[in-house]
């Protein structure tokens, strides 16, 4: 049985690592994966980093090089600086040749609202994978010393860009050991230990065969086998709709299931996140598309209408 | 709506029918005795037409019932005399006494009557045309059925020898039942008094009937609706298959005697040639007159068109239009690829085989006796120097990415299964690294069929994967957190939430729990990561399963067009089993659904021909 379980790991393994990996054929939409950079280029990044005799910022810039070295070459890259707001690199393929000329390009100087551009840069990954109907992985990096200048922003965001499902990873330079970025978040690197820059971003294992290579798969089924079935049902309904609403915003609309003329809004005051058990996707799409069912079934009715075959 | 009823009990009285009676005939008996005269020389040539939209390219063609000067006909050196012939048996007599060289039905009207022409080397039958595609039949069936596969066991009206036969025969092999599966109703009429759809009204054992545009509308609406049992609708009523999608079920066609053929092959393909310049010109006429252009001539045709058939049959000029729209020309390109293409699933061979088997299984033949291809030179000039558009390539016949767009919005809004025709699923093993035809060879082939006769129907790929890993992951991201505890011991486990006491029944609060991140923001166990991985999974199996089925149907010398298959990831979002208890029951969980399914119009790529 193991065996088996094992063959399967590695299955699964191969095919779930990279979507490109398998060719998809023609008439098919691409699916790609996206990372998206927010780097910190505030006056406190222009600071020197003590015992290394350069700035935070050349530190960061050679440890963010490092990092996208190690993520593979057909991942879409964004990067995005504050406070100057540009996108050095705008989301989208990967040029060698201009990835390290956009990071070289990032000065620093200025203020540090950190948690404003973490929205911003998960907003657009929102984006795309709304444009990609969900699919594909989306990560936020985060590189930067921590200090921000609107820290309860990065608190509340935090946890909600977690909750839609992207990952944050960080990169710290000199950060507090205790700042949300470096606890709450998935993975965290130190950008002054180079064994630590090294860490591969892990794979990630979508079926139970895969999980704990020293167990076997009955025991992982243990772990769960007490939840009931209704339970496991509306918890996997909860995690798989977390909506493409930007970042503090709740989704317009609780449910696509009966599209009416007149959906009832459901704002809720707060800008963190609890919204996700609502079960919908904040689509324009699907929105547009009800609308457009709505106006186009007189329509079809007045077509079908003139329409008539006899034989 | 008014004028749909009008048009009704106008046919009622017009249409005769091929079947003296509800039950099957030999088409012999039906025919009768009659002796083989040669085809009368001299004078206009007789040709039948019937009440169909592809036959108003005829009278386009010849100017009106007799040969029009400055006429496409007329200028290709024919005389002709067209003649009703929706009485198909009488078409028959005709054809074998001399009176005409030419038969006008479906294709598997004249599988029907191939032993009765086949009998006599003079009569053998030689197709010398496919006209058009249907898109205006319908099967409507009751609330209760949902797809094709809910018709076993259920009782099905249709009309004896018309053209509803062959499509019933081809709903049946979807949905992989033979004719034994279920009890047929015939009737002798196609519509009106005596009809199927009349039957339908009142007759509850009937589950599923036949029916046409107009009856269709009186039952359901439209195509996309439901009866309400108001206005004369038949509550729960709705289209279960139409020719709109099941689009290489019906094809109409010309066959001519083989002696007449053999003698006279030149004015044939003048013939063929004409026609075919007359669905040039008229596809262009149509397109244009729905863009809201006036075109005097094109009005002129619908005008005729309701003084041939008669204002009781077709009221007004709109509704000789809809007649036009419901069917789909296959044109020159069509005819090429229908009559001589290497591989074609509804070309000529596939329908031939198609339609004796039906003729004798079904007691209309006794012997299988085929029809000749039309063998006509279609590199003669007669087509290449005088047809403009001769180089028509059928191009991808659905917008990619509006197919997805459309099957993710179904899908998110728990729509898809009203859409959806037929769907079977198939499994994987541990131990599989591909998705090899060898494997699968029955359920590509399948899927290969019906992507080919359901021309604009689309068929989803639907991976899905196993939750497990995502349940597990969940569970030891709340466990190293700290948020979920258990404590006791196996089969006596007590849970915890956020110190206080749990109970796993309480689903609101385990799902509210996961909506304030009380399971995030672990770094070895991130749920969210591994759902989104099983998402992303799921899409590569149903990426993988496409390749596999493109690369089966290659190898078998079949064209498909790709963009009429559409992957979809459903990830851990349908599981079959939502909480698996082993490695046996997570397997289940790990599977490919293929669904046929009805798309809206938009999604489809415009085109003069279909072929």
């Amino acid at each position: 049985m193991r065996l088996k379980l094992n063959q399967l790991g590695a299955w699964l393994g191969a095919v779930s690592t990279s979507l490109c990996a398998v060719p998809l054929g023609q008439a098919q939409v691409q699916v790609t994966d996206s990372v998206v950079v927010v780097v910190d280029a505030s006056g406190s990044m222009g600071a020197e980093m003590a015992g290394t005799g350069r700035d935070r910022m050349s530190v960061a810039k050679d440890a963010l090089k490092q990092v996208l070295d190690q993520i593979p070459d057909t991942t879409h890259v964004g990067i995005l600086v504050f406070p100057q707001g540009n996108w050095v690199y705008p989301l989208g393929p990967r040029k060698e040749s201009m990835l390290a000329g956009a990071i070289d390009s990032i000065q620093s100087g200025g203020g540090t609202p950190l948690g404003d551009y973490m929205k911003r840069g998960a907003d657009v990954l929102l984006d795309a994978r709304r444009k990609q109907f969900g699919y594909g992985t989306y990560r936020l990096l985060v590189v930067t010393d921590g200090e921000a200048g609107d820290a309860r922003l990065v608190e509340a965001y935090t946890p909600d860009i977690i909750s839609r499902g992207i990952t944050i990873d960080c990169i710290g330079v000199e950060m507090a050991s205790r700042h949300t970025l470096a606890t709450k978040v998935h993975s965290y690197r130190n950008a002054n230990d180079p064994e630590s820059l090294k860490q591969a971003i892990s794979e990630v294992f979508a079926e139970v065969a895969s999980v704990d290579a020293g167990q076997t798969g009955e025991d992982a089924f243990e772990l769960i086998a007490d939840l009931p079935e209704a339970t496991a049902s509306a918890m996997l309904k909860s995690l798989s709709t977390s909506g493409n609403q930007p970042i503090g915003e709740s989704p317009s609309m609780r449910s696509v299931e009966s599209p009416s003329p007149n959906p009832a809004p459901s704002y809720s005051g707060g800008t963190t996140s609890s919204q996700s058990t609502s079960g919908a996707e904040d689509d324009p799409l699907v929105l547009l598309c009800a609308a457009l069912c709505v106006l186009g079934i007189p329509g079809l009715v007045i077509f079908a209408i003139v329409k008539g075959k006899k034989k | 709506m008014k004028a749909n009823k009008s048009i009704i009990v106008g046919l009622a009285l017009s249409v005769s029918v091929a079947a003296a009676t509800a039950q099957t005939k030999l088409f012999s008996e039906l025919v009768g005795p009659g002796s083989v005269g040669s085809v009368k020389a001299g004078g206009a040539l007789q040709v039948p037409f019937i009440i169909w939209g592809g036959d108003m390219a005829t009278f386009h063609a010849n100017g009106g019932l007799k040969t029009k000067s400055g006429t496409i006909f007329q200028k290709q050196g024919l005389n002709l005399n067209l003649t009703p012939g929706d009485d198909f048996v009488q078409q028959v007599r005709d054809y074998r006494s001399g009176k005409s060289a030419f038969l006008r039905g479906t294709f598997r009207m004249m599988g029907q009557a191939s032993e009765v022409i086949g009998s006599d080397p003079r009569t053998k039958g030689v197709m010398i045309m496919q006209m058009t595609w249907s898109a205006g039949d319908h099967l409507i069936s009751r609330e209760a059925i949902k797809t094709v596969t809910d018709l076993k066991g259920k009782t099905i009206a249709v009309q004896q020898g018309g053209p509803h036969i062959g499509m019933l025969d081809d709903v049946l092999k979807t949905a992989q039942l033979g004719w034994d599966d279920i009890t047929v109703k015939f009737y002798d009429a196609l519509t009106g008094p005596g009809s199927p759809p009349e039957a339908f009204k009142d007759d509850l054992s009937i589950s599923a009937c036949f029916a046409v545009t107009p009856d269709m509308i009186g039952l359901c609406t439209d195509l996309n609706s439901v009866g309400t049992g108001a206005e004369g609708t038949v509550k729960g009523a709705h289209v279960l298959v139409s020719t709109a999608e099941l689009s290489r079920s019906i094809a109409d066609v010309y066959v001519c005697r083989k002696d007449f053929y053999d003698a006279n092959r030149p004015l044939v393909r003048k013939f063929v040639a004409g026609y075919l310049k007359a669905t040039e010109e008229l596809v262009d006429k149509r397109a244009a007159h729905d863009a809201g252009t006036r075109d005097q001539s094109y009005i002129n045709l619908l005008n005729q068109t309701v003084q041939i058939y008669t204002e009781e049959v077709l009221p007004n000029a709109d509704e000789a239009h809809g007649l036009l729209l419901d069917c789909t020309f296959a044109g020159y390109p069509g005819n090429v690829s229908f009559f001589e293409k290497q591989g074609n699933l509804h070309g000529f061979e596939a329908f031939q085989t198609a339609s004796l088997e039906l003729a004798t299984s079904r007691g209309y033949a006794k012997q299988k006796m085929g029809l000749f291809p039309s063998g006509l030179n279609y590199k003669n000039d007669d087509f290449l120097k005088y047809l403009n558009k001769t180089e028509a390539k059928q191009g991808e016949r659905f917008r990619a990415e509006a197919v997805l767009s459309e099957i993710e919005e179904l899908s998110s809004g728990g729509l898809l299964d009203d859409r959806t025709i037929l769907s079977f699923t198939i499994n994987f093993n541990p131990n599989q690294t591909d998705f090899s035809a060898v494997r699968y060879a029955a359920e590509f082939t399948r899927v290969i069929e019906m992507a080919d006769k359901f021309g604009n129907a689309v068929v989803a790929i639907r991976g899905h994967s196993d939750p497990s890993k995502t349940l597990i992951d969940l569970i030891k991201a709340g466990n190293a957190k700290g948020t979920l505890r258990r404590s006791g011991t196996q089969g006596n486990y007590r849970y915890s939430l956020n110190g206080r006491a749990l109970d796993l029944n309480d689903t609101s609060q385990l799902v509210d729990a996961i909506a304030a991140g009380d399971f995030d923001g672990v770094e070895n166990y991130n749920p969210r990561r591994t759902m989104q991985a099983a998402l992303n999974l799921s899409r590569n199996r149903a990426g993988a399963v496409k390749n596999s089925v493109a690369e089966y149907a290659k190898a078998q010398g079949i064209t498909m067009d790709l963009s009429q298959i559409q992957p979809q990831g459903v990830g851990i979002a349908e599981p079959f089993i939502a909480k698996p208890r082993s490695m046996d029951e997570a397997k289940q969980n790990m599977r490919v659904e293929f669904r046929l399914l009805r798309v809206s119009a938009e999604v489809t790529q415009e085109s003069d021909f279909d072929f």
